[in-house]
């Protein structure tokens, strides 16, 4: 079993007050393997994805513990030298597509600019690779959405601009934090879809949800996380049929509350 | 965009006209008669009839609107009328006083630029350090310090004291320093805690934490992203400086003895010379409004959502 991405004992501290927000968090991703996350708001599901491409503000958190990309601890390393990993071989999708990109710079500059940090590639060539990669991405008309600032293009659109640039320098692990909650279902649809083919071609996946409808179509194993720790780990299986923690009972049986409210 | 411009252009004329309005009323409530100014001065103990004349002669006679609709078709003509202090046109009077205004403005923005863009990213970048409260205590100096005081500082301390620069000694680009750095320093202070501020907020933003997980360096996430991000309120607020540096040119012009349309207009309301005042306060209205205009068109221009938002993309 060959693990891409192994988190060991991930500590995060709010540095004012000393006070543990996350709490020993420790899993490992497999190759091709899809790992959930799930958690009631303030769980602290998006520090850990945060903490682990060293997004936090080193002013206000303290982050302990390791994060090994392929045996590489990222997490210790300098800046300088782990910045050559992070959105390379681990990289992003974030919850808001709308407010992810920079609204003063063109879609197309956000991919050039994120090539030319990890290549040598050229301007041109890399426009070149940019618009190759949104047509794989089936978007029609790249040439303009590459000229188009992010404001005029709609959350699902962009999301898959997002993905576009998180696949674009074969990363190894993809961590998708809420990538679905912004988007309507037919685009929803759209984003599974790419999960599933970002899996099949060896790409360790970390899906952070509050959905247990996403969780179940694509996860293999899940975490539920509480108050910053862990409280329960399983297979998608054990966790919906079988769960052991009251906690996780809650969180499924407030989804079907949701549905029902929704269906009514 | 065309669309837009031309309505801002005519609400700025209303604004220039409304501006100009008060200025005739206030002339005419204040408890000096101009008339009688004049003839003081030119005149050794004027009868009234001797006022009444010049009265006369020069419209104040007539009611307010009528002096103020004689006024404007003058100036839609290209003419202020005539000054009674100098006795040359107006216009002739105040197309040689703006130049030396325009220098001094002209350098003074081009410290405010030179000093605010780097020390603002500086202190942001370094909340909170050394660097970040020593700049704090100097800009809480620079905002408040009178700009006489600022000036006279200056001037005894780098021409008197450690003859740099010499005091009088209109004309050279030596004798603008003085002058322009108490125009911008004050400036460059308040711009620096509102750009400071800015690039702050701006840092908290998801598209900043976006570009980290993309791998873009520290360096070129605050200068392309955070500091073009930050630039639009800066561009409104230094361009209303702009304004504000030209009306509020008088004390810096006194303290450093210099011909400018500032102490131009001083001279012209301890005279009560009406027409040389109008002049001044449509000359500084019409910059004020232009640089307010400019400041949306630039705005406009480097700003992709507020173009679409005006009704084009
Ligand atoms: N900048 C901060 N300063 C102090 N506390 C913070 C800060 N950011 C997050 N927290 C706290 O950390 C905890 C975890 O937050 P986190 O955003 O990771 O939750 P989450 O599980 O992602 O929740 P959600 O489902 O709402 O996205 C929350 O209780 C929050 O109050
Ligand atoms: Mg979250």
């Amino acid at each position: 079993m060959d693990n891409i991405l192994e988190v060991r004992d991930l500590n995060i501290s709010l540095l004012e007050n000393n006070s543990t927000i996350v709490k020993d968090v420790s899993f490992d991703v497999g190759r091709g393997k899809v790992l959930g996350i799930i958690g009631e708001s303030g769980s602290g599901k998006t520090l850990t994805c945060k903490a682990m491409l060293k997004l936090l503000n080193e002013k206000v958190f303290g982050v302990r513990g390791k994060v090994k990309l392929n045996g590489a601890d990222i997490l210790n390393m300098d800046d300088k030298q782990s910045r050559a990993f992070i959105g390379k071989d681990i990289s992003m999708i974030m919850q808001n597509p709308m407010t992810a990109f920079d609204p003063m710079m063109k879609v197309g500059n956000h991919i050039v600019e994120t090539l030319k940090a990890h290549t040598s590639l050229s301007k041109k060539q890399a426009y070149a690779v940019g618009m190759r990669v949104l047509e794989k991405m089936n978007l029609q008309r790249v040439a303009e959405i590459m000229n188009s600032y992010p404001h005029t293009l709609s959350g699902g659109m962009l999301q898959r601009v997002m993905i576009a640039i998180a696949l674009m320098l074969k990363p190894r692990v993809i961590v998708a934090d809420e990538a679905t909650t912004a988007l309507d279902v037919k685009n929803q649809a759209i984003i599974l879809d790419e999960f599933q083919k970002m899996r099949d071609s060896g790409i360790g996946l970390l899906v952070v949800t509050h959905d247990f409808g996403v969780i179940g179509k694509v996860a293999d194993e899940v975490l539920v996380m509480k108050g910053g720790e862990i409280i329960e780990r399983g297979t998608v299986h054990q966790i919906f049929y079988n769960p052991r923690t009251e906690y996780t009972k809650e969180l499924l049986e407030a989804r079907f509350l949701v549905d029902e409210v929704n269906y009514a | 965009m065309l669309g837009y411009i031309s309505n801002r252009i005519m609400g700025l004329i209303i604004v220039l006209i409304g501006v100009t309005v008060l200025a005739f009323i206030f002339s005419n409530i204040s408890s000096v008669d101009p008339a009688e100014a004049f003839a003081r001065r030119n005149i050794l103990n004027p009868t009234p009839e001797q006022i009444e004349e010049i009265r006369e002669e020069m419209g104040l006679n007539l009611p307010v609107y009528r002096q103020y609709f004689n006024w404007l078709q003058g100036v839609l003509r290209g003419e202020l009328g005539t000054s009674l202090l100098t006795r040359n046109p107006v216009r002739v009077d105040l197309a040689e006083k703006i130049p030396a205004t325009l220098s001094i403005v002209g350098l003074a923005s081009f410290w405010i630029i030179i000093i605010t863009v780097p020390l603002s990213v500086l202190s942001a970048v370094n909340k909170d350090s050394f660097f970040d409260h020593t700049l704090r205590i100097v800009t809480t100096f620079g905002i408040s310090i009178p700009n006489f005081w600022l000036g006279f500082i200056l001037l005894v301390a780098f021409a008197i004291m450690l003859p740099i620069f010499s005091v009088v000694d209109y004309g050279s680009l030596k004798s603008l320093i003085l002058p322009s750095l108490t125009i911008a320093i004050p400036m460059a202070s308040s711009s620096i805690r509102l750009l400071r501020a800015t690039i702050l907020e701006n840092m908290k933003k998801d598209f900043v934490t976006y570009a980290k997980a993309r791998g873009i360096s520290k360096n070129k996430i605050i200068w392309q992203h955070v500091l073009k991000n930050s630039l639009p309120p800066m561009i409104t607020v230094f361009c209303q400086y702009l304004g504000y540096m030209i009306a509020g040119s008088a004390i810096v012009e006194a303290v450093f003895s210099w011909p400018g349309i500032g102490s131009h207009l001083v001279s012209a309301i301890i005279a009560r010379d009406l027409p040389t005042i109008n002049g001044c306060l449509l000359i500084i209205a019409v910059i004020f409004v232009f640089f307010n205009l400019l400041a949306d068109i630039l705005n406009s221009a480097i700003n992709p959502k507020m173009l679409s938002e005006a009704g084009e993309v």
